[in-house]
């Protein structure tokens, strides 16, 4: 379960202070899908990056399970990530002078994972890539590098997925085919997702969605409660 | 362990190519010093090695004179209760003039001669040209044996008939190899003849420059007996040496050879740690989303810092490798152009001790270079790939880098102590980079200051080139320290070469005589001054001269048995030629004392400042000379400099009139007038069938040596030189590589704005040209100081400013400079600007 309280985030700009979170409050259970959408600057990606514990907030807490993941050192918020939480980005951010499966393999070799290689086998399977393995980065298109990004981000079998306008950088095939790849890993692996987009379309696909304005929960409705 | 493991494995897979400077940087420096110190050993081992058979002996008595009843008498007591002596010779040795017999020839020549006895040697090999061992006979009946030069200088074969003094000698045979090799500095090529023959031959009439040995071997450690005799012997002329304490006074010199030369090494390397740091540095900033990434997956900032460690030290590791393999070209490189210079047993093989302090020193370097730019993964947040926060700067001290920062100046300072072979050098050595850099990067810093002021006044292209040295990353300021740093050691050394052979000019220096005559008769010298008269057209300058030692100083023997005093032995314990005059030479001012103003009922002398300084004496003191034999006590009137620029003779003693008058003396005499050569091989022979005892020294002969030497000495550091400007032109291409991608993107946008190819690469010759003329001008200008003041204050030579050298060394570090940075950018004019502003 993820639970933040009070969470605010504040940062400087210039000579004045840019509130980016303002006092969000949110519990997401278990196995939940989750949107939370806005306008750009709204908070989003702050509020994903806090969740994973890639930034801290200005105050207020944010629980993973119970463990509060603001007192949390580096190391522990290394712990944490490779073991609960995989992560999808936008700009996919895959390691360039790694081939596809190396990407793959990466996070269950940080773990010391056994069987590591069989499994990325089995996930560039599971993203239809089994012939692109051998790949570079730049040698990938969009969606497949964003397909890539995905089994890495289900490589350690993470308990929540959070992901960062997964289709943003893409055309609406692909996207639609990552947005099908995520959900359809969520419903079998029982993960909980919080997805941050912009398109409305696939926020309503979600179980609940929470929109942020100004860095505050300008609304949490559960789909189909509208 | 896996993940490190794999991922540095991977890493380097892709990586490669971006670190291949750092790799070379780390082969470059890390061969300088393996070939240096490879070198240096080989050579110990080569000249050193063997000092028993260098000596012919385990030790032995020597002297300028004839031993006395009593030295012998004092020897045969300490030697006659020995149980280890096995063997005993005596041999003489002095310079001597010979010639063909044959009048129509006109050749002539300066040998070491050397009278022997049998057994001989005692000690090492000694092989005749078909490499049969010596046999005495071939010396017995006035026969020779000859080097093979000799014949080269005389155009005489073996069978021919040579003069030496008035004894005539066959030459029987040429050597191949005489015992200990030809080592050290030589008048001329060297003889041998039977040692009774010397006397009869009338060399030893004038009395100069002889030495006499009594020489043993023995059949254990001769230390203990070489005391005893040095005891017994105290306040006599004789010297007693043996071959351990030669061994470790040549073991001490070569050790301080190879400690200074990697120092130069090091400096090379240290170099390549500059270029290891750039490179380190732009990598980390280059890979900062991938650590992100990393981050992001879970792996904690330590794991990833191991990761690119061990690369870098993999990287360190293969590059030393590389560098030892380069290293050993290096010497078979030295063997096939200089082998002729070398001793014949010279080994050009890299020692497997100096490769593995190579590999370590390698290894080293990466890591205390590397250490500080690596720590920055720290501070990569994973955040960053949320937001790109490259602005984001933490202004607070960080503690963990300082630490670092003060490990690695520590690490570096024991790595220079360690090279240098001690921890002051060590210190003095990296200060002293430490300031020179600090100056360089001072002088790059104002110079590019004054050139942003310029960039409105030119061209396009040039305001383009000028606003192109700012770009950021660009590494203008190191580039400039490291290619000045390379143009300015040789520049310096150049400049300094220039200005000591112009000093030596043989042509130039008026005051330097052509011919300088020694050893003459009393009973011959009118006859000589007149035939030199009419010869030269000019009157000769005659001087006497009288062989002397110092036996006492303030009354106390020279205590040879301190082992300071014997390393000295050579400069005080030697016989001198000293002479007495009423007047001061033009060349010559009283520092301390007074000339003889001041009448005085004991023996005055004036002694040359250096030498008072070694004797540690000052006017008042007494010295006690030994002059055949017998003891005169004198008083230091006065200390002398010599002006040894205008010279013509450079006497250490110089004694009042009234003294030495009746001493045994013989005469010196010089011819100022420049004659050809041809005139100059002729006086010399009729003067040497006149009086075969005298000597000739042909001071172009002896200048021509000394450049020789100069050259051989310039050749080899500009040789280091050319090391420490690849150094910087190593650091140039990387620092271009590692910015590229900026340089790309800049031409895209420039291309798209509508600039033509020739512009563009008018903007890339112009900017590497005033790169390279930054360079050259910090270069030369550091090197014209450096070059005036080594001139002045330590060599005391006139110094004079090279125009011509100066802008040829600004021309050639900018050419170079510009070829070198112009090949490694070229490509980027040929990119397709949509490609590249797509993928930005």
């Amino acid at each position: 379960m993820i639970e933040l309280k009070n969470v605010s985030k504040v940062v400087r700009s210039g000579a004045e202070d840019l509130t980016i979170l303002d006092n969000v409050s949110m519990t997401i259970p278990d196995g939940e899908f989750v949107a939370i959408t806005g306008a750009s600057g709204s908070g989003k990606s702050t509020l994903l990056g806090l969740i994973a514990g890639l930034d801290a907030p200005s105050s207020g807490g944010i629980f993973i399970d119970g463990d509060e993941v603001t007192t949390m050192g580096e190391d522990e918020l290394a712990t944490l990530r490779s073991g609960k939480i995989g992560f999808v980005f936008q700009s996919f951010h895959l390691i360039p002078s790694l081939t596809a499966f190396e990407n793959v393999l990466i996070p269950m070799e940080i773990i010391g994972m056994k069987e590591a290689k069989s499994r990325a086998g089995q996930l560039l399977v599971d993203v239809d890539l089994t012939n692109r393995g051998h790949h570079y980065p730049t040698e990938l298109s969009g969606g497949e590098q964003q397909r890539i990004a995905i089994a890495r981000a289900f490589a350690n079998n993470p308990k929540i997925l959070l992901a960062d306008e997964p289709t943003g950088n893409l055309d609406s095939k692909n996207g639609q085919h990552i947005f099908d790849l995520m959900t359809e890993l969520h419903r079998l692996n029982n993960v909980t997702l919080v997805l941050v987009t912009h398109d409305q379309a696939l926020a309503d696909k979600a179980q609940r969605q929470i929109r942020l304005k100004d860095g505050r929960v300008l609304s949490d409705e559960r789909n189909g409660e509208r | 362990m896996n993940f490190i493991f794999n991922l540095t494995f991977r890493e380097i897979r892709s990586s490669w190519r971006r670190l291949l400077f750092f790799f070379l940087c780390i082969a470059i420096g890390v061969g300088s010093v393996v070939a240096l110190r490879s070198l240096i050993q080989n050579l110990s081992q080569a000249v050193g090695g063997d000092t028993r058979a260098l000596m012919t002996a385990d030790f032995e008595i020597s002297s300028t004179n004839d031993f006395s009843p009593t030295d012998i008498q004092k020897i045969e007591e300490i030697i006659g209760k020995s149980t280890i002596i096995e063997a005993r010779n005596e041999a003489i040795t002095s310079a001597a003039m010979t010639r063909p017999i044959d009048d129509s020839s006109e050749t002539l020549s300066f040998v070491e001669l050397k009278g022997i006895e049998p057994p001989f040697p005692l000690v090492g090999k000694f092989t005749v040209s078909d490499g049969k061992a010596f046999d005495f006979k071939l010396l017995e009946n006035n026969g020779a044996v000859v080097s093979p030069l000799l014949l080269d200088d005389l155009k005489v074969k073996v069978g021919d008939k040579i003069k030496i003094g008035d004894g005539i000698f066959e030459i029987r045979e040429t050597f191949q190899e005489e015992p200990g090799g030809a080592s050290g500095f030589r008048l001329g090529p060297r003889v041998f003849i039977e040692k009774k023959a010397f006397d009869s031959a009338g060399i030893t009439n004038g009395g100069g420059r002889i030495r006499r040995r009594i020489l043993y071997r023995t059949s254990g450690n001769p230390t203990e007996l070489v005391k005893q005799l040095r005891e017994n012997l105290k306040g006599s002329i004789l010297t007693v040496q043996s071959y351990r304490e030669t061994q470790e006074n040549l073991g001490e010199q070569f050790t301080r050879t190879e400690n200074y030369l990697s120092l130069t090494g090091l400096l090379i390397l240290v170099l390549g740690g500059v270029g290891v740091w750039n490179v380190a540095r732009v990598f980390v900033e280059q890979k900062r989303k991938s650590v992100a990434v990393l981050k992001c997956l879970g792996a904690s900032g330590t794991r990833i810092i191991t990761v690119y460690l061990l690369q870098i030290l993999t990287l360190g590791f293969l590059g030393s490798l590389f560098g030892i393999f380069l290293a050993q070209c290096f010497l078979w490189f030295t063997q096939y152009r200089f082998a002729d210079a070398l001793p014949t047993s010279l080994s050009y093989n890299i020692n497997f001790s100096v490769a593995w302090q190579g590999i370590l020193l390698g290894g080293l370097i990466s890591l205390l270079f590397s250490a500080l730019p690596l720590l920055q993964v720290r501070n990569i947040k994973p955040r960053l790939l949320l937001h790109d926060a490259t602005g984001e700067k933490t202004r607070r001290l960080d503690w963990t880098k300082t630490i670092f920062g003060a490990v690695s100046v520590v690490g570096l300072l024991a790595l220079a102590a360690w090279q240098a072979g001690s921890l002051k050098v060590g210190a003095f050595f990296l200060v002293g980079l430490g300031l020179t850099s600090l100056f360089l990067y001072l002088a790059a810093f104002v110079l590019t200051k004054i050139l942003r002021n310029f960039r409105n006044l030119g061209s396009f292209a040039v305001s383009q080139a000028i606003n192109s040295l700012y770009r950021p990353g660009n590494q203008t300021r190191i580039i400039l320290l490291a290619v000045g740093l390379g143009a300015f050691v040789v520049l310096a050394v150049q400049s300094l070469q220039a200005n000591l052979v112009r000093e030596f000019d043989f042509t130039r220096n008026q005051t330097l005589p052509s011919l300088f005559i020694v050893d003459i008769q009393k009973s011959q010298i009118d006859e000589l001054a007149q035939i030199l008269e009419e010869k030269t057209g000019e009157a000769a300058q005659t001087l006497p001269t009288i062989r002397a030692r110092v036996a006492y100083v303030n009354g106390q023997p020279i205590d040879y048995q301190n082992r300071e005093t014997r390393q000295q032995q050579g400069q005080i314990g030697r016989e001198f030629a000293v002479t007495y005059r009423p007047n001061l030479d033009k060349n010559e001012t009283v520092i301390d004392g007074e000339w003889w103003n001041t009448p005085s009922d004991v023996p005055q002398v004036s002694v040359e400042q250096d030498m008072a300084l070694r004797l540690k004496v000052a006017v008042g003191d007494s010295l006690t000379f030994d002059i055949s034999g017998r003891k005169i006590t004198t008083q230091i009137a006065s200390i002398r400099k010599l002006d040894l620029r205008n010279t013509r003779t450079a006497f250490v003693f110089v004694f009042a009139p009234g003294v030495l008058e009746k001493a045994p003396q013989t005469f010196a005499a010089n011819v100022i007038k420049k004659l050809p050569e041809i005139e100059r091989q002729r006086l010399q022979r009729n003067l040497i069938d006149k009086f075969p005892n005298i000597q000739i020294f042909d001071v172009a002969d002896i200048v021509a040596a000394f450049q020789k030497l100069i050259n051989n000495f310039v050749l080899a550091i500009s040789f280091v030189g050319s090391f420490v400007i690849l150094s910087g032109i190593l650091i140039l291409v990387g620092s271009i590589a590692l910015t590229k991608s900026q340089r790309i993107y800049e031409n895209a946008v420039l291309k798209t704005l509508g600039a033509k190819r020739l512009t563009l690469a008018t903007i890339l010759f112009a900017e590497y040209g005033l790169l390279g003329v930054l360079a050259g001008i910090i270069g030369a200008s550091f090197a014209t100081a450096l070059s005036f003041a080594v001139s002045k204050y330590i060599f005391d030579i006139a110094w004079e400013f090279d125009l011509n050298l100066t802008l040829l060394g600004v021309l050639v570090t900018a050419v170079l400079v510009t070829i070198v940075g112009a090949l490694a950018s070229f490509d980027v004019l040929f990119r397709k600007p949509l490609q590249t502003l797509r993928s930005q």
